[in-house]
């Protein structure tokens, strides 16, 4: 078992290693074949790993592989920790994976830097499964680290475009906010529970209430809010979008930002024993459901649309783990995967037919032309959207139930948020697939379906959102809800009593009558009456503005975080260095012109001055002396 | 005590004489004299390290002004040798011209 | 003890290579000279050398030969990167026995017992940097480096000599021992904590922490890349161990004179340096108040007030992570700009000019930022780890906050790595297989040591 698991984490690493290196010498043909290949054998063996993992003693499987880390009490080894939750993880990253890998070699064959991609995509899948597979905190966050810096490597893959060399700073600095809390976090869980080891603290009674536990919880959920976008911290998750499509679909909807939900629900041990913090992740989540929601409904960029889509998920799914739902939440992540993936890898397809086009308002009427496309889109739309039977509907109604048993009002932010998805989702399918085309008679004939290496995996993903509910059908309907119950021996502390079937019936009833009623309403407004957003900005109303800018959070932070960092970094640059130490300078010539003689005469920046400095600090020092 | 003066005079005699050093390397712009200056920072330590050597009784410290002198020695010949190089450069010993590296 | 020795051999061989016709063989001699001296460190290993004859005065035991085999796999290395810097005949003895002299002093204040070797240590380790820092001799900007360095330099001396007389009015010997049984009495004279305040000012300035860093941009602009390399890694590491054995140990009596002002000394130049660093365009400047900011992060385990194993085994790491990352860093900067300005445009679109040279850069860099997977991490961690039980606990925020500051700045340079140089005007860079084998070994060296950091941090057992 030990090297099925070592296989499954270092195929992946191999393929980058060797892309990374031969990448240029090799043929297209060959770097793909080595990146799908890589993959697709650490997906084989992710489902030899699963069925193993069935027969093992409590569904646990430990492995040691080395000492890592012994410092003090401190004893952290290199291992791995397969049990249900990672086990269900390694599936989704190495099946969505290998599909969005063969998914890319379509995309990606015209680009210069076809080898380097692959490099790198095989290089997060690596660090993915580091994060989801180790046996400890520690080896969890070099994973973590390492999505990010692949985060950024891929998002700033078009490193020629400035722009999208900021969204890549973006993401990683924001990312790094997170880390610091996440660091905290595990320092102060070290020191509460004296151990970061999972062996350790799955042990019954090693994890009880102290006063730390909040602050733990609350630090790590910090650490969340950063890679999985959430408020305050999910702005870098839109900018991303400047990433390859595929990178979009596989980092950012299907894995990297679920990582928050795998830690949240690794630790819930930690999160079920301490009210507030479950409190603040629910509202957390629930807030941020609707206010991504809220930006989507009027956003123009096709993948934009997606990114906060995908924000507003991943606040649905913190919302149930608020209400202690974890394994809904997991449920949610995998159904999410499915359709999110197929979402944006057919928003890949249709950027591609449309020649680069990313803009909503410049399709229309594309269902004729890119037929496949457009059935698979709509399945996943469907999906999203919580129709029944189609995954989505499972997820988010177990999610919804649970939440509605732990608060009244959390629940009605994420119906609301529900809603909302249904309709904006909808508009985007309308305005892209339904109507006439917008984009002048040029572009109408270049659009052609994309070649089968990219539809084939479209399809398979479509096949999967439409059963993903298999996994966890409610036990209203008689059936077992397999992944609840798989689920069991990961969460320690259970909390959820189940609410009397009429309310179950009900709850359903309101959200599938919501839906059906969004989706109506887009279909009166883009369908029947033909709205069609405007192209000017100016024509907006002012409320319509606010929410087409982001609630102008970016510009927010702009002002209080960025500019005065900035402020500092200049007023220590000119003042400290150049003018008190360094002298005239280029930029203070305007004032030294001004000074004139006085300040030429104190000479600044010569020996005299640096002594001076040092003197003064010196009796400074002396004069501090007890 | 030494001789009946307190230990306290000693500290101080040489206290003043390495700030007259330290002053000097501030504020004298020649880099001849800022040497002297700092040839004068390390004798005024020799002073305290002989006192001291008067009032222990043992020779160390004495010993050790030795080898101050032999640094400070190596000390300016090393710096001389740079002024020498930087005059066939720059035709100057001012230590205000010599401000080129700043931000 | 005996490494010291052969390298004081080696030293005066390459000085008197010149009578003996050895010029040609003088290169291959230096490195295998420091090679042999590594081997007999590990020979010595767990069996002190006492120097009984010289009154206790160097004690080469365990912590020494740890700390001095640092220093000659950073010599080593530095050796390796510095081949072109040797190819000029009329100063390849004066340059080779330089260095050497120089690590000699670095190698003393190792396993220094005595204030005598302490001072000795630092000026034997400095007058040669002097000479170095100012041997580019028709270049004012290489002259003005060494005079600053110089002046200032011998000012600190100056402090230095001051602290350690006052010392030695206090304890009327020179011996660590005797000074540290007289700081335990209850009668300690006020002059004493001047005198050690003194030495931690003078020793302070050598390991550039602010505010006694002035020197340190403008030297190490000023300098040759290659000697700018040697000051900012065996400087650090030699005066390293010096504060810790002076501040930690045998100075310890009056600990609570001088822990407030290291940690005041800490915070200004975390705020300095960083933020200094922000909007730097030169590199060997940028490196500079790097090297500043991890001064600062290594003195945070003087105020962590760990007495034990692990404090020493954090410090190895810390050095070696911080010296070969600085080798591995400044080479490929060196390779690159060949002598010429290192401005940060210098380095744009190396990943696509010379990818090998790139990843080295990028790796060294990440290291220094304290990424994970790379060894800079672990060292970082480690200084955390033991402030976590200090009074200093909040301290940690502080040098959180820094690094974050700091990856903004790293991450400058690797973003111009990226970037499309437009103009292709620039030649290929050819590496010879030494300078392949160089950037290989240390980048190597970082992520393995990154992976298994026990290799170096269990090197003392607690």
């Amino acid at each position: 078992m030990a090297y099925i698991l070592l296989g499954i984490v270092l195929l992946p690493l191999l393929g980058s290693i060797i892309n990374g290196l031969l990448g240029k010498k090799l043929s297209k043909s060959n770097v793909a074949t080595i990146a799908s290949g890589s993959i697709g054998l650490s997906f084989v063996l992710s489902i030899i790993a699963f069925i193993q993992l069935q027969s093992a003693e409590n569904r646990v499987i430990n492995v040691d592989y080395y000492k890592w880390v012994v410092s003090g009490m401190l004893d952290v080894p290199m291992g791995f920790w397969l049990d249900s939750l990672s086990s269900l993880y390694i599936l989704v990253i190495t099946g969505v994976g290998f599909l969005i890998h063969v998914y890319s070699i379509g995309y990606m064959h015209e680009d210069d830097g076809f080898s380097r991609y692959f490099s790198y995509l095989n290089l997060f899948v690596f660090f993915m499964l580091m994060l989801v597979l180790g046996n400890s905190y520690v080896t969890m966050f070099v994973g973590w680290e390492g999505v990010g810096l692949c985060s950024y490597l891929l998002i700033g893959f078009w490193f020629k475009n400035h722009a999208y060399n900021d969204a890549a700073k973006k993401a990683f600095i924001m990312n790094r906010i997170g880390d610091l809390g996440f660091i905290l976090g595990m320092a102060l869980l070290f020191i509460t529970y004296g151990s970061l080891n999972y062996a350790d603290l799955n042990k019954p009674g090693a994890i009880t209430y102290t006063s730390a536990t909040t602050a733990i919880a609350l630090l790590l959920f910090l650490g969340a809010t950063g890679k999985s976008a959430q408020i305050p911290l999910y702005t870098w998750l839109p900018d991303a979008m400047a990433g390859p499509t595929p990178v979009s679909a596989l980092i950012h909807a299907a894995t990297m930002v679920t990582a928050g939900i795998y830690m949240v629900v690794r630790s819930n041990a930690i999160y079920s024993l301490s009210e507030t913090a479950s409190l603040v992740v629910g509202i957390v989540g629930g807030v941020t459901a609707l206010w991504a929601a809220i930006i989507a409904t009027l956003q123009f960029d096709i993948k934009k649309i997606l990114a906060y889509s995908t924000v507003s998920q991943l606040g649905l799914m913190f919302l149930g783990l608020g209400a202690n739902a974890y394994s809904s939440s997991v449920f949610h992540v995998i159904t999410h995967a499915f359709f999110k993936a197929l979402l944006f890898l057919g928003a890949g397809s249709v950027i591609h037919a449309m020649g680069g086009e990313q803009d909503i308002r410049k399709m229309g009427g594309l269902s004729k032309k890119i037929p496949t496309t457009y059935l698979t889109m709509l399945i996943a739309t469907i999906a999203i959207s919580g129709i029944p039977p189609f995954s989505g509907f499972f997820s988010k109604d177990e999610i919804l139930a649970h939440v509605y048993e732990y608060n009244k009002g959390l629940w009605a932010l994420g119906v609301i948020a529900s809603m909302l998805t249904a309709f904006y989702m909808f508009r985007m399918l309308f305005l892209t697939f339904w109507g006439y085309f917008r984009g002048g008679s040029e572009l109408y004939k270049h659009l052609h379906e994309s070649p089968s290496v990219m539809t084939i995996p479209l399809m398979i993903l479509a096949v999967l959102s439409v059963i993903g509910g298999l996994l966890g059908l409610p036990e209203l309907i008689g059936a077992k809800n397999w992944i609840g119950h798989y689920l069991d021996n990961v969460i320690l502390i259970k909390t959820y009593l189940g609410l009397s079937h009429s309310i179950e019936w009900m709850l359903m009833g309101i959200a599938v009558a919501g839906a059906v009623a969004s989706i109506y309403f887009a279909y009166q407004l883009f369908v029947i009456n033909g709205v069609l957003p405007v192209e000017d900005e100016a024509e907006l109303k002012w409320w319509q503005k606010i929410i087409y800018h982001k609630f102008y959070v970016d510009e927010l932070y702009d002002f209080i975080i960025r500019r005065p960092i900035d402020f500092l970094g200049k007023v220590v640059d000119r003042f400290f260095e150049k003018m008190v130490f360094n002298g005239i300078n280029d930029s203070i010539s305007s004032i030294t012109l001004f000074l004139g003689e006085w300040i030429r005469k104190i000479h600044i920046g010569n020996i005299a001055y640096y002594i001076m400095a040092m003197t003064i600090s010196i009796i400074v020092i002396l004069s501090m002396i007890k | 005590m030494i001789n009946g003066i307190s230990i306290d005079y000693f500290i101080l005699l040489s206290a003043v004489l390495f700030t007259i050093g330290a002053i000097g390397v501030m504020a004298r712009r020649n880099s001849i004299i800022i040497f002297m200056c700092i040839e004068l920072m390390l004798n005024a330590v020799n002073i305290l390290l002989v006192a001291f050597s008067t009032l222990h009784q043992n020779a160390e410290g004495q010993v050790f002004v030795f080898f101050v002198m032999t640094v400070a020695a190596a000390e300016v010949s090393v710096g001389l040798a740079i002024l020498t190089m930087i005059y066939r450069n720059i035709k100057s010993i001012d230590t205000n011209l010599l401000s080129n590296l700043k931000d | 003890m005996t490494a010291l020795i052969l390298i004081l051999i080696t030293g005066v061989l390459a000085l008197s290579a010149e009578i003996f016709n050895l010029k040609k063989v003088l290169y291959p001699l230096s490195i295998l000279g420091i090679l042999v001296a590594l081997g007999l460190n590990f020979v010595e290993w767990h069996q002190p050398f006492s120097w009984k004859y010289s009154d206790n005065m160097v004690k080469f035991d365990n912590l020494a030969l740890a700390f001095s085999s640092v220093l000659l796999v950073t010599v080593f290395l530095w050796f390796l990167m510095s081949k072109s810097y040797f190819n000029e005949e009329t100063n390849l003895v004066e340059h080779t026995s330089l260095v050497l002299f120089s690590l000699i002093g670095a190698m003393l204040l190792v396993a220094f017992n005595n204030l005598v070797t302490l001072f000795l240590g630092v000026e034997i380790l400095s007058i040669p940097l002097y000479v170095l820092a100012a041997s580019n001799k028709k270049n004012i900007l290489s002259n003005e480096a060494g005079f600053k360095y110089l002046i200032m330099g011998s000012f600190a001396s100056g402090f230095l000599l001051f602290g350690i007389a006052l010392m030695y009015g206090l304890a009327g010997s020179f011996d660590l021992f005797t000074i540290t049984n007289a700081l335990s009495t209850d009668k300690v004279p006020n002059f004493a904590y001047v005198g050690i305040i003194m030495i931690l000012i003078a020793l302070a300035f050598k390991v550039s922490i602010a505010p006694f860093h002035f020197w340190t941009p403008d030297v190490y602009e000023g300098s040759p890349v290659v000697i700018t390399a040697l000051m900012s890694t065996i400087v650090k590491t030699a005066v390293f161990v010096a504060i810790m054995k002076l501040f930690l140990w045998y100075f310890y009596p009056a600990y609570g004179h001088y822990v407030e002002i290291i940690a005041a000394m800490i915070l200004i130049s975390l705020v300095i340096a960083n933020f200094s660093a922000l909007r730097q365009n030169n590199v060997k400047r940028l490196l500079a108040f790097s090297s500043i900011s991890h001064a600062a992060i290594m003195m945070l385990l003087i105020i962590a007030d760990v007495r034990n194993a692990s404090t020493v085994n954090a410090l190895l790491y810390y050095t070696f992570a911080y010296s070969v990352a600085s080798i591995a860093a400044f080479a490929s900067i060196h390779f690159v700009t060949g002598g010429k300005e290192e401005t940060l445009d210098t380095l744009k679109g190396l990943m696509y000019k010379h990818p090998f040279i790139g990843v080295s850069l990028l790796i060294a860099l990440l290291s220094m930022a304290g990424i994970p997977v790379t060894a800079g991490f672990f060292a970082k961690y480690y200084v955390l780890n033991a402030l976590l039980m200090s009074s200093y606990k909040w301290m940690i925020i502080a040098a959180i906050l820094a690094s974050i500051l700091g990856v903004v700045y790293y991450l400058r340079i690797a973003l111009k790595l990226f970037e499309v140089d437009k103009k292709q005007d620039n030649g290929i860079i050819a590496l010879s297989t030494r300078e392949v084998f160089l950037l290989g070994l240390s980048v190597l060296l970082l992520i393995v040591v990154g992976i298994y950091p026990d290799i170096i941090a269990n090197t003392f057992l607690k």
